[in-house]
């Protein structure tokens, strides 16, 4: 792939790189390859049963990987590393509210998380984990309940890729759908701006966390959004009411950097407070930051 | 084109404001979609200056209203040939109807009303006419128009009016009527033709404006008339005297009846022959107090019933007692003053003639007012009573005669005599004459040939802030002067009131000073009671300032101009003055100029008509003579019509704008 003709591999996981590729299910092989390669020495491997490859031993390595097998026959010490596999469902909910299309760099916070969705999504049916996806705005517009099947992670692709921005945001709709059809203990990853009361988000997740189920936040948000640069004053118009409003810049350079960071803290500790993961991504990082955090999540909940 | 007032055009600049205007705008340019603003505040509203211009449309009408308006004030007219506006053969027909008192005389008004409405009906299609009154003031009845519905409505609103009519006065006002006019000008004059109204100089009939003049005589053969040419009466014994003209050509037998407030007292028959004066004289009357009503009447009476009647008001004259203080024991000083006062009929003065010393002996307030002949003959106690009598309400003319040398300071009024007091001027080469004189003040009514007079000494005082200085000398020392003291007023006189110091008693002008200085002191009490119609009626010459005048119709008569006294005495009848809890009657009658039916013969009005045919054969042709210059037709009529549609639209407009942002807001 990309990363083996020599690309590095933090090149090929930014935004602008994978907005080039046609495929969603090309950007999250290639997203999956090029984060998994990066990962080289990284601790998440061996929570899983699948072989991947050997490696030689070196200072610092668990001991307990030692291939004792390949060192009677060949003297070396060789490290034997494991492609994880839970065999647990994944269910991705995917925000396609018009706040979504926003994005002033190469991409939009939706095309982002459609390739967040699409890397997770690859990521968990690589292990073998049962993947179900639900797009929603202020109502569901795509429900794929998990399944491992052969050809469904090529459905969840699909589905993904037909995300548009549709309206406002309701983000009840999901989990109240999500309960209805999800009783079992699995992983539940939410990507999303969350424009959305910290407290009806806390309301929202609640109920998974008492079912068992493990939550993490995508929280994708724009440089723009993070840190505006704004430098006259503008008429703000709302994508998804289109009401406007007269903003100065420096009430964008100093009350609304609170107000954002206040948000983002608010949605942090209700996450916390349900027992959940928060994760905030900057839509113009590459996505190993957000693949680390799931990653982390994953090995964190087992 | 030409522009009258070019500089006018720098207003166009103001175009520039609009256009900004335009500009500015409340919606930010500056949009962005925004996730959410679920995070942000409004900031303060700011209006920016956009790139593009907003309502073009109501933009260019904004423009298009400036450019106007500084169009029409710098006034821009075409050269035209004249009459070029109406057609070739159009003329202007300026029909001025005689609206004198005389034009009242029996159907003159109407047959002058049947030549106007003959007027209009002669005139060609493309004519234009004006109707005008002229009367004591030249009125438009209409504009220039072809409509001759409303020339004739205009025939028949008018009224003939009650004022004499000069007809070189006529002429001149009609020449401001005619001037500026763009077609060829027929002047038609329909009148009586009375022989009266020409002015002394013939030329004065001409108009000034190119014109051609037509004047139309109503008058007809046979006309008599008889008027009460006058009508006097004395106050003192009540006899009434009245005087009665024929201007007819035959004797007549009449009887004139005496009125007396109302109620007739006496009819008397007389002859009159033609051409003549009849007097009558009838009884003492039996006045009322205060101001009586008479009026005599002829009977039967004729067409014109304005001159018939004549009236006259009589105030029944009441002896006043005037006290004269002397300060000469032989009462030499009060000597001219006395005999002057008693001449004074009509005022019915009573002087009583006291020395100073016995001045307590008197109750002052049972006098019309005081005089003292030499202020420095006055005790310290008689100052205090005089001072107390004009405080409550008294009137005293103080003079200062010889006997007031010696004293530093006038008694009452207080003023200083200046150093080396009396004016001295020596013999009778060197003395001082009246320098100034305040003719407007009552006292000094009819008083104006002061100036004859030689004034060898006086006291020179100076006056002070609160004294109105009435007759100075030519030396700038005061020699009559007054002041208010409490409710009453003193006049001070500088000088002597006998021959001791000047000769002002000898002067003929002495009585009328005194009758004048008595009037006033009395306050205003004989004031003339007859007054010529079209006069004014000045309150204030008269001394009756604060009060109000009644018309003869009973209403409230009002000022001139805003705020003033004069009245405009233009009714017949009497008019009421009320002032100070007292009625005064002021008789206004008919204007006997006009009782005179006699009218110009055919040839002076050939004559007349032929001064105004300078371009008589210019009009009748209807041709342009070819040293007559093209005249500036003013365009300011069209741009301001113009100007009114857009600023309609504009608004119009604007408010749909209005509208649209009120949605907007809602």
């Amino acid at each position: 792939m990309a990363a083996r003709a020599g690309a590095a591999p933090k090149d090929l996981l930014m935004p602008e790189v994978l907005a080039s590729l046609s495929n969603l299910d090309l950007v999250a092989r290639a997203v999956a390859e090029g984060f998994l390669t990066g990962l080289h020495r990284s601790p998440f491997f061996g929570f899983s049963q699948e072989f991947a490859e050997y490696r030689a031993y070196a200072e610092g390595d668990d001991p307990r990987f030692v291939d004792w097998n390949v060192y009677a026959r060949t003297e070396r010490t060789y490290i034997k590393r494991y492609i994880g596999e839970t065999n647990t469902h994944l269910v991705l909910l995917l925000d396609s509210s018009a706040s979504m299309a926003y994005g002033t760099g190469s991409v939009s916070k939706l095309q982002y998380g459609k390739f967040l969705a699409a890397t997770l999504a690859f990521l968990a049916g690589r292990q073998h984990d049962a993947v179900g996806l639900i797009v929603f705005d202020e109502d569901v517009r795509e429900y794929r309940p998990p399944s491992s099947r052969a050809g469904h992670l090529h459905g969840v692709f699909h589905a993904i890729d037909r995300a548009e921005p549709g309206a406002g945001t309701d983000i009840d709709a999901p989990f109240e759908r999500f309960r209805e059809f999800e009783k079992g203990r699995g992983l539940v990853a939410v990507i999303s701006d969350f424009y959305c009361d910290p407290d009806a988000l806390l309301k929202g997740v609640q109920p998974l966390a008492y079912q068992g189920q493990d939550v993490i936040l995508f929280q994708l948000l724009d440089p723009e959004e993070l840190d505006p640069q704004l430098r006259e004053s503008a008429m703000f118009e709302d994508m998804e009411t289109q009401e406007t409003m007269e903003v100065s810049p420096i009430f964008m350079r100093s009350r609304y950097r609170e107000r954002i960071d206040a948000h983002v803290d608010a949605l942090k500790q209700a996450a916390v407070g349900v027992g959940a993961d928060h994760t905030l991504v900057n839509i113009a990082a590459p996505l190993n930051e957000a693949l680390k955090d799931y990653l982390t999540f994953r090995q964190r909940r087992g | 084109m030409t522009l009258l007032a070019p500089l006018f055009l720098l207003g166009l600049l103001a175009i520039g404001l609009p256009i900004w205007l335009h500009r500015l705008s409340s919606e930010n340019p500056n949009r962005k979609p925004f996730s959410s603003l679920m995070f942000l505040e409004a900031g303060e509203p700011r209006r920016v200056l956009a790139k593009n211009l907003q309502y073009l449309l109501l933009l260019a009408l904004r423009i298009g209203v400036l450019a106007l308006l500084a169009l029409a004030f710098a006034q821009p007219a075409l050269w035209r040939e004249p009459g070029a506006v109406a057609g070739g053969t159009a003329q202007l027909h300026v029909i001025v109807l005689d609206a004198s008192a005389s034009m009242s005389y029996g159907d003159r008004w109407e047959r002058a009303q049947d030549a106007a409405l003959d007027v209009i009906g002669s005139l060609a299609p493309d004519d234009r006419a004006q109707l005008v009154a002229g009367g004591r003031v030249t009125e438009l009845l209409t504009g220039r128009t072809v409509d001759r519905a409303v020339l004739r409505q205009g025939v028949a609103a008018a009224r003939p009016g009650v004022f004499f009519l000069d007809f070189g006065q006529l002429m001149r006002a009609v020449d401001g009527v005619l001037r500026g006019a763009e077609l060829p000008v027929v002047l038609h004059l329909i009148t009586d033709g009375q022989e009266g109204a020409l002015p002394t100089r013939f030329a004065e009939l001409a108009p000034t404006e190119p014109a051609e003049l037509r004047v139309h005589s109503i008058a007809t053969e046979g006309e008599a008339n008889w008027a009460v040419e006058s009508l006097v009466g004395s106050t003192l014994t009540g006899e009434v005297q009245a005087s009665v003209r024929s201007f007819s050509s035959t004797p007549v037998d009449k009887a004139l009846s005496l009125e007396l407030n109302g109620r007739q007292i006496d009819q008397r028959r007389l002859e009159i022959e033609p051409g003549g004066r009849a007097t009558v004289n009838f009884g003492a009357l039996e006045l009322a107090s205060g101001a009586n009503r008479v009026s005599v009447s002829l009977t039967p009476g004729d067409d014109m019933a304005g001159d018939d009647t004549r009236i006259i008001a009589l105030k029944r004259a009441e002896p006043r007692p005037v006290l004269l203080v002397s300060g000469d024991l032989r009462m030499r000083d009060t000597l001219f003053i006395a005999s002057a006062m008693e001449s004074l009929a009509a005022l019915a003065l009573v002087p009583d003639i006291v020395a100073a010393a016995e001045l307590g002996d008197r109750t002052l307030a049972d006098y019309g007012f005081v005089v003292v002949a030499d202020a420095g003959a006055l005790g310290e106690s008689q100052v205090q009573r005089l001072e107390d009598y004009v405080a409550s309400g008294g009137a005293l003319l103080m003079a200062l005669g010889p006997r007031s040398a010696a004293q530093s300071a006038v008694p009452l009024t207080g003023q200083q005599f200046e150093s080396g007091s009396g004016g001295f001027f020596g013999g009778d080469d060197d003395y001082a004459a009246v320098g100034a004189l305040d003719a407007t003040h009552p006292a000094l009514q009819g008083a104006q040939l002061l100036r004859a007079a030689r004034f060898f000494r006086h006291s020179a005082i100076e006056a002070a802030d609160e004294d109105r200085v009435l007759i100075s000398l030519d030396t700038g020392s005061p020699l009559l002067l007054e002041r208010g003291l409490g409710s009453g007023r003193v006049l001070v006189f500088t000088s002597s009131l006998d021959r001791e110091w000047n000769d002002l008693p000898v002067q003929p002008v002495f009585v009328p000073l005194v009758a004048g200085i008595a009037n006033h002191l009395l306050g205003g009490a004989g004031f003339s009671s007859e007054r010529s119609l079209g006069s004014t009626l000045a309150l204030r010459a008269v001394g009756l300032l604060g009060g109000q005048i009644f018309d003869p119709a009973g209403d409230p008569a009002l000022g001139l101009v805003g705020g003033s006294d004069d009245v405009l005495l233009d009714q017949i009848g009497f008019y009421e003055i009320a002032s100070g809890g007292n009625t005064d009657l002021v008789a206004v009658n008919f204007d006997i100029r006009e009782s005179d039916l006699a009218t110009v013969d055919a040839a002076t009005i050939d004559r007349w008509e032929s001064l105004g045919q300078r371009d008589a054969g210019q009009v009748a042709a209807g041709a342009l003579p070819e040293d007559r210059e093209p005249v500036l037709a003013s365009m300011a009529q069209l741009i301001l019509i113009v100007l009114l549609v857009a600023v309609i639209l504009e608004s119009w407009i604007g408010n749909q704008h209005l509208t649209v942002r009120r949605g907007m807001a809602e």
